[in-house]
């Protein structure tokens, strides 16, 4: 709502014209300054001023809810990842409306899970699925068709015969961005996407990879940079995972960080506060927040992906 | 009575033409009548009468008359207020009996340390009735991240109401715990969704008259304020600009409406000296926005929260966990010295002051 145009939240022409010769059109060009400047600008008195801001903010402000109604529509708020234990780790599985990054040193399985996912977005309600489209974003080029195929015909012989798993592959949509510009731009026009390919769940596999091939960090300027990109895709993800209310995956990979020992997500989007849950696949290592203490978790890869083994292992 | 006219409100053009026409303070302007001031000056009746009124009715004298409070009656005011619990008895006592309402309190600390815990944790403890010693009030989360969830405020609301239900011994509480349900603490917290920085300052202007229309809100939280304002801005003047006044704003609406503000920070690394700090974001003009400020942090695998700067309570830094519960304290048995002695944490951190000079 930042970008609506003052003309029309209800002010009068003369007004917008006059704000519009000193460039401020929209809603956040107005809301961003503060009120003594608007008094200038708009060559209104204090109080009138104040009574425009609050006109200007009641278009643009997000509308309130309390928790009751949101509790009550949480009925399908989470989409099953297949592995019980998993699932109850999550509290019923991947949230929808939040986002989730899976975090992981290479060759692990992150990649795996997200065609696992995908393959279990496309069944139908009854079998634990959203009976809808997947957009599939890969900037390492780990998506492999075959494999996908592979996966949904292994773990589902009864369900996918040779049309249904063809109209299966038909739903998920792969984009290949190569490049951060790339990439943010695919972000920005995602939600297009998203409703023309009826999509229920967006996985981005990975977003470290096309931010450590062009930022070199030990560079002054760049982390900053860097963090300001990050920061605009995760604000673009969150929104859209609000907005559709879908679920949206994410992987990282692995650094080191030297000092406190232990690892960490490579990329952390200045601070890591950008996640609603992170699940981190090491075998037995933790990750979680905000909902859970420190838990883990033991998977296995195979031929059907991600078979559970073992059991929970509170850390 | 010599107030200079270009101080007051008035808009722009009308100050240019009071100006013209030599009204230069306000003992000029006094003795007029609307119809003189409009000729004499060139404005309209409708203006002319605004600016009588505003120069007539002298407010400065007037509120200096209402705010004029001895130190005794801000103190029986204060304890009126009250504060809100965070049930986790250590920190309690280090605020002094909880988060104090009529205050901003900030919250810092790396991801993953509590921060959204406790500010749900709040929000629930704000609805406990009076009798079991609450407020009885309600609450307002303002998400700007999305960290906000549904599920986490039902289990930490269920755990309040058990909590409650085991306390309750005589009648009149018996009788308030039927209006303190997970239900109605649910019904209770109003939920807005911010996107970014222009929703939030929609908000907060609307924020006012919200608090007017339900005088029964006890705490506002912000959640978190440092996310929509660290990603997209070039121009940091501007962001500072902005963020002071949002400070102001949130300030008079905890004083005039009687709540407690709590915010929440993010933490950046400060690299300086070849040595890299972890301080709160948003710079250090920012410091000086809340009244309180508790910075939560990591110590291996202790979760620690240390009050860094309150007008009213000295330094102390105590162990807290995060339980299927909510916000709790650690038990006694592995609680060590709750120093109050703020010379722990060799990460150099911030349980200490002067903050600049340590290394």
């Amino acid at each position: 709502m930042a970008s609506k145009k003052l003309r029309r939240t209800g002010l009068s022409v003369e007004l917008c014209d006059r704000l519009k010769r000193h460039q401020i059109e929209n809603c956040q060009d107005l809301l961003s300054l503060t009120p003594i400047e608007v008094m200038r600008l708009a060559g209104q008195s204090y109080q009138q001023v104040l009574v425009l801001l609050k006109s200007v903010s009641q278009s643009c402000a997000p509308s309130m809810t309390t928790a009751l109604e949101v509790w009550k529509q949480r009925a399908d708020l989470c989409f099953s990842t297949s592995l019980p234990g998993l699932d109850r780790l999550l509290q019923g599985g991947l949230s929808r409306g939040t986002l989730t990054e899976v975090t992981g040193p290479s060759g692990c399985g992150k990649s795996q899970m997200c065609m696992m996912l995908s393959v279990l977005a496309t069944l139908p309600k009854s079998m634990g699925g959203l009976d809808s489209g997947v957009i599939y974003i890969d900037t390492e080029s780990a998506f492999s068709a075959e494999r996908l195929l592979e996966i949904a015909q292994s773990r589902f012989p009864d369900y996918f015969s040779k049309e249904r798993v063809l109209e299966m592959a038909g739903r998920v949509h792969v984009f290949r961005e190569l490049t951060c510009q790339d990439l943010l731009n695919r972000l920005k026009r995602l939600d297009e996407d998203i409703i023309s390919s009826k999509a229920g769940l967006v996985i981005l596999d990975s977003v470290a990879s096309v931010v450590r091939k062009e930022y070199d960090t030990s560079l002054p300027g760049n982390l900053a940079h860097r963090s300001n990109l990050l920061g605009q895709e995760a604000a673009t993800l969150k929104y859209l995972a609000q907005a559709f209310r879908i679920p949206v995956v994410l992987t990282n990979q692995i650094t080191t960080h030297v000092g406190d020992g232990g690892e960490r997500g490579a990329v952390s989007f200045t601070g890591g506060n950008y996640d609603n849950q992170e699940v981190a696949h090491q075998g037995t290592d933790p990750g979680l927040q905000p909902i859970r203490v420190w838990t883990g978790f033991n998977y296995n890869l195979m031929k059907d992906t991600c078979a559970a083994s073992g059991q929970l292992k509170l850390l | 009575m010599q107030r200079a006219v270009s101080s007051y409100p008035f808009a722009p053009s009308v100050k240019v033409k009071l100006l013209n026409a030599g009204f230069h303070s306000a003992a000029d302007l006094c003795d007029l009548r609307p119809l003189q001031l409009s000729k004499e000056a060139g404005i309209s009746q409708e203006e002319a009468v605004e600016v009588l009124q505003a120069v007539r009715c002298e407010p400065g004298q007037e509120r200096a008359a209402a705010s004029q409070l001895t130190a005794l009656e801000l103190l029986e005011r204060e304890q009126e207020l009250g504060s809100i619990v965070t049930f986790c008895s250590a920190l309690d006592t280090a605020l002094g009996g909880g988060l104090p309402v009529g205050k901003t309190t900030e919250v810092c600390g790396a991801p993953g340390v509590g921060k959204t815990q406790l500010c749900i944790q709040l929000a629930v403890d704000a609805q406990i009735p009076v009798c079991f010693g609450g407020l009885g009030g309600k609450s307002l989360y303002i998400d700007t991240e999305g960290s906000f969830l549904v599920q986490r405020a039902v289990d930490i609301a269920q755990a309040a109401v058990e909590h409650c239900g085991l306390l309750a011994e005589d009648a009149e509480q018996q009788e308030s715990l039927k209006e303190f349900t997970v239900e109605t603490v649910l019904s209770n917290l109003f939920l807005v969704r911010c996107h970014d920085y222009v929703e939030l300052l929609a908000e907060t202007y609307l924020l006012a008259d919200f608090l007017a229309h339900h005088p029964e809100i006890r705490l506002v939280v912000i959640d978190s304020i440092a996310f929509p304002f660290r990603h997209d801005f070039d121009d940091l003047s501007q962001r500072t600009r902005l963020l002071n006044g949002l400070a102001q704003q949130l300030i008079q609406m905890a004083t005039n409406h009687n709540v407690a503000v709590i915010l929440t920070n993010q933490m950046t690394t400060k690299v300086w000296n070849g040595h890299s700090k972890l301080v709160p974001a948003l710079g250090e003009s920012w410091g000086h926005a809340a009244t309180q400020r508790l910075i939560l942090h990591w110590e291996g695998t202790n979760r620690l929260a240390s009050l860094y700067k309150s007008p009213s309570q000295t330094e102390a830094t105590v162990r807290y966990q995060i339980t299927a519960q909510g916000f709790r304290d650690v038990p006694h048995s592995n609680q060590p010295k709750a120093s109050v002695d703020p010379t722990v944490s060799q990460s150099g951190s911030m349980s200490k002051r002067p903050r600049m000079e340590e290394v």
